[in-house]
């Protein structure tokens, strides 16, 4: 008679202990392992995560995996960097300079060739459609893990354009959406004036407190917890930090102009109170047709702007605790394409490169290589569950914990994964 | 069929329990279950005919080994022991009918003499089960709720959104002492109901998929829509679904297939949603909680292999996606990418059961329909009882509820094994009859106000859960009292949107709500900050015009806020809410301002958006 709860709390049990390392013993002792080894690294674990996110996946070939030498070479030619050893496009070069702080993992090789299941892939980890289920982004993943539950600020902010949301960990863990960076967040405001708004914010209290009272219901305390941190957001100082006229224009001449620069200097105001994940977007690189021209003027977008980033958080001794991704749906084709008068390189997932800057890793490391061609990986292949593991391990955040679908079946952070973390920090 | 003469035994074993007697019940339980995992092996199957006609007489119950088991004849004691023995009686009845005219395997629902579908008497059985399974617990049941949580709660459970102001006040107002029962007939007769419905079933058929992206959704859900109103029985409904054939346009149940183009993804929604059984594991290894095997999973999908299902187009291009759909092939569909890696090629064989003599010429699927949606699946209709139960409180018997395992068992196996028995047999899969009977009864009535000791009670029903409004419902019942989105009507789209994608304001509002979850926790308040901002200070809550409508022709502060209360929470507001509130607009400037500060704050309330 007692034996459904008995199951049912018996699994829930079951995932709170392995969660907390207690029963398998491949999980044991996982978390102290990870903190001795940032300590004994002198590596304090990263608190904030910047996704830039390149729509319509980047040309490895023509950024930060130049094969000056093969068949389909291209157009651009490579220079030196900050780092010894590591060469990149000639139209990242203030990018160059901070190779330094940086990571490139040339061997990333994921399965997905189509925008949306490799968009997916590569913020989930897992394959669309994979056992019935919609898997959270990397977003939800450290909002649920580090966020705070009752801050004034969101845990997980997207600028530029739509992202992956929270999957089967729920609209709580939703990405806060900012569609254009200069009009900040929607419904921010009050309708009403102040006095007005405190007023209607008494009536709700008093209607609440009785509610509760009769009714006792724990979706009566998460409703209340929900709205006061709206409130709380409304009302914040922080909340300044998606107000970018509030940002000198001095400080945002260098991160260039456009709306990927404006998103990337929202995310490092938003990283410096304390925003856990922040993703911003930039499309076009979906080079079909045209790679070398769209590809250069893409370049000059992120060239500035990634490089201010990384030098600001610097400045404000922040890119220790803040870790900068770049990457996008996948490579391109390491040849050149024959449609019309200015091709273009296709998609191609098998091999293709992201770059990480700060965190904490060792700069000017390069993790995978491809051949000569860069069509394949010949060096520690990387995929996506390899990509979020390490940025898991970077965050503290155990990856092999299971979260629980609404229907309570138990579902690991990331599935199978060969992190990287160790050739990197 | 063993089955029948063992639902009962289990509630005679239920009597004995009532007076004290619990290794009979436990033994019985036992004996259910061993009995059950072999039927399982043998495969229940419609082609076993004369299953119904098992001898079993009352006080004693055959296990299919042929062993009986004497049993004690139900002790005359006990609150609902009336209501038990009666409801015996016609189950006896049917079996005496059944054995004069045995069921042949084509017929899933054999028409019985001598017995009706009868809500209340379900309703009572429902309660004398729930009320043993408290007594045992020592739980006690809150109290009968009040007409006004009544009235909203049944308005969203079957029609999805709150009653008007108009609605709200008749009812509270009217004297007749059977309104709750013709509440219910008159909820269920709504059109909304089917909307309803198809808000549910859709999201379950349909999944979120990038496939899926130039699918059209909204024939599928116009279907349900229109199939659920005409209450269909539910094994006819699962039957046209899994046999659909033709085009979106002149079949729309076809989209099912359009949505899940894989045989492995049609397998698994088949076995999740009409059977509660989560298969997926088992199509890469042997499933490690259960027994099912590799070869059962196969064995299941190659019902589905011969069908050929069309691509949808592009419809930025062009395409014409309703004309689009499913043809039956004459061999084993040559598609690469509609069977998985993983595909192993076995026989047709039914989950759990027999495999059945198939012909390359002939279909496939009406067998696996056949024996999907006969009563004599264990599965089939114990999946939607469960399904139902959960979707009026918040919770099934089983949970997950499509996770029906042997291991996961059941808060209520007997009366889970007895509702479902009843449904697939004499309730002929009525689902109006079967939400009905569950609403009527005292459990489904109780308050949610929990008692002092039932407070943490969340698996026997002691009280009513406390529901969150899925997005659906929060959109039409904003709408319904604001005006917001005009109650729901989707508005076509822009050039170059292709026809029949749902792009209005209410898809909108639900995938802002759900952020990307295929469908909301029936009792978590989930939304986040992003939805609060939008409920708070968009448009929504704080329309000057929706004041004035609200209010009508209201002059005096008490008459003007009960109608902001009937309107928003169905309920007049207490004695002590509305001193605060006349207070509230006697200190304010304008008494307008005021109504609607009151609206607002009502609206944004978690009464408003829970379902009590």
């Amino acid at each position: 008679m007692f034996s459904s709860r008995l199951t049912e709390k018996t699994r829930r049990d079951f995932l709170k202990l392995s969660a907390a390392g207690v029963f398998a013993p491949t999980l044991s002792g996982w978390l102290p392992v990870m903190a001795k080894a940032a300590a004994e690294s002198g590596r304090k674990p990263v608190k904030s995560c910047i996704v830039l996110w390149m729509d319509g996946g980047a040309s490895h070939k023509d950024t930060f995996d130049l094969k000056p030498d093969s068949k389909g070479a291209g157009e651009f030619k490579p220079i030196k960097t900050s780092a010894p050893s590591v060469e990149i496009s000639e139209h990242l070069p203030k990018i160059a300079e901070i190779m330094k702080h940086g990571v490139i993992v040339r061997g990333m090789s994921t399965p997905e060739g189509a925008h949306a299941r490799a968009k997916y892939n590569g913020h989930t980890g897992y394959r669309e459609g994979q056992g019935g289920l919609v898997y959270p982004a990397l977003g939800a993943i450290v909002s649920k893990e580090l966020g705070a539950a009752d801050g004034a600020m969101p845990n997980y902010v997207t600028i530029g354009g739509r992202s992956f949301g929270s999957g089967f960990l729920g609209p709580k863990h939703q990405p806060l959406l900012v569609t254009d960076p200069n009009r900040g967040v929607e419904d921010l405001k009050a309708a009403a004036n102040g006095t007005q708004f405190d007023n209607r914010l008494g009536l709700l209290e008093k209607m609440e407190k009785a509610f509760q009272r009769e009714y006792q219901a724990d979706a009566i305390v998460d409703h209340k917890t929900t709205y006061e941190r709206a409130v709380k957001l409304m009302q914040s100082k922080e909340a300044k930090a998606f107000d970018l006229a509030a940002e000198p224009a001095s400080a945002r001449a260098k991160y260039g102009t456009g709306r990927f620069a404006d998103s990337v200097v929202m995310a490092r105001r938003l990283v410096e109170v304390g925003v856990p994940f922040v993703e911003a977007s930039l499309g076009g690189w979906d080079t079909h047709q045209d790679n070398f021209k769209r590809v250069k003027s893409l370049s000059e977008q992120i060239d500035p702007a990634i490089a201010a980033l990384v030098s600001d958080l610097k400045d404000k001794g922040l890119l220790e605790t803040t870790l900068v991704v770049w990457m996008g749906d996948f490579g391109r084709t390491p040849n050149i394409n024959n449609r019309g008068a200015n091709p273009g390189r296709d998609h191609y997932p098998r091999a293709w490169s992201l770059a990480m800057w700060g965190g904490g890793v060792k700069g000017g490391t390069v993790v995978g290589k491809t051949d000569k061609e860069g069509a394949t990986v010949e060096e520690r292949p990387t995929n996506a569950q390899d990509y979020l593991a390490t940025v898991c391990e970077l965050m503290a955040i155990d990856h092999t914990k299971k979260n629980e679908t609404a229907t309570a079946r138990p579902i690991t952070i990331v599935e199978k994964p060969k992190p990287f973390t160790s050739l990197i920090v | 069929m063993w089955f029948r003469p063992l639902a009962l035994f289990t509630l005679v074993a239920g009597c004995a329990v009532l007076v004290g007697d619990i290794k009979t019940a436990d033994a019985q339980t036992a004996q259910q279950k061993k009995a059950q995992k072999k039927a399982l092996k043998k495969g229940m199957t419609p082609a076993t005919p004369g299953a119904d006609t098992t001898p079993g007489a009352p006080g004693t119950g055959t296990n299919p080994a042929g062993t009986t088991t004497p049993v004690a004849p139900p002790p005359v004691l006990g609150l609902f022991d009336a209501e038990v023995a009666r409801y015996l009686k016609q189950i006896q009845d049917e079996k005496a009918a059944t054995k004069t005219t045995p069921a042949t395997p084509t017929k899933t629902t054999p028409s019985v003499k001598g017995s009706t579908k009868d809500a209340a008497e379900l309703a009572k059985l429902i309660d004398a089960e729930i009320v043993r399974e408290l007594a045992a617990e020592k739980l006690s049941a809150s109290s009968r709720c009040s007409d006004d949580e009544f009235l909203r709660r049944t308005y969203l459970d079957i029609t999805g959104t709150i009653p008007t102001a108009d609605k709200a006040r008749e009812f509270l107002d009217s004297k007749d002492s059977d309104k709750r029962a013709k509440l219910l007939d008159e909820l269920l007769a709504d059109p909304h109901y089917g909307r309803r419905m198809a808000d549910i079933w859709t999201a379950k058929l349909f999944p979120i998929d990038s496939a899926n992206r130039f699918v059209l959704k909204e024939p599928l859900h116009k279907w349900f829509e229109e199939e659920f109103n005409k209450n269909v029985p539910w094994n006819k409904l699962v039957t046209a679904l899994v046999t659909a054939e033709g085009t979106v346009e002149n079949n729309p149940a076809t989209t099912y297939f359009l949505a899940n183009r894989s045989v492995d993804k049609l397998t698994d929604t088949t076995a999740q949603h009409f059977m509660g059984i989560q298969l997926q594991c088992a199509q890469c290894h042997n499933h490690p909680f259960t027994t099912w095997k590799q070869t059962e999973y196969w064995g299941m999908a190659t019902f589905y292999s011969k069908i050929s299902v069309d691509r949808p187009k592009n419809a930025n291009k062009g395409g014409d996606n309703t004309q689009i759909g499913v043809t039956e092939g004459n061999g084993r569909n040559k598609v690469k990418d509609f069977f998985p890696e993983s595909t192993k090629t076995v026989p047709a064989k039914f989950l759990g059961g027999e495999s059945p003599k198939v012909s390359e010429g002939t279909p496939y699927r009406p067998l696996l329909a056949k024996w999907l949606t006969s009563a004599e699946n264990p599965y089939f209709s114990k999946a939607i009882v469960n399904r139902t139960w959960a979707h009026l409180f918040g919770r099934g018997f089983v949970n997950p509820i499509d996770d029906m395992l042997d291991e996961n068992e059941a808060s209520h196996p007997e009366l889970l094994a007895a509702l479902a028995q009843h449904l697939g047999t004499t309730g002929e899969f009525d689902l109006k009859y079967l939400i009905k009977a569950i609403c009527l009864s005292e459990t489904y009535q109780r308050t949610s106000r929990p008692t002092a000791d039932n407070k943490d009670d969340k698996y026997k029903f002691s009280h009513m859960a406390m529901k969150a409004m899925s997005p659906e419902q929060l959109f039409d019942s904003l709408g319904q009292v604001t005006g917001f989105g005009k109650g729901g009507a989707e508005r076509p789209g822009k050039a170059g949107v292709p026809k029949g994608t749902p792009n209005g304001p209410r898809a909108q509002f639900v995938n802002f709500f759900l952020a990307g979850a295929e469908s909301a926790s029936p009792v978590d308040y989930e939304a986040g900050i992003p939805q609060a901002l939008r409920l708070m200070n968009s448009a929504i809550a704080n329309n000057p015009a929706a004041v004035r409508t609200v209010i009508g022709s209201a002059t005096k502060p008490e008459d003007a806020i009960e109608r902001i209360y009937l309107a928003t929470l169905s309920r007049r507001p207490t004695a002590d809410e509305m001193k605060m509130l006349t207070d509230y607009v006697a200190k304010a400037g304008t008494p307008m301002t005021a109504y609607g500060d009151i609206l607002w704050a009502t609206l944004n309330s978690s009464e408003f958006t829970l379902v009590r």
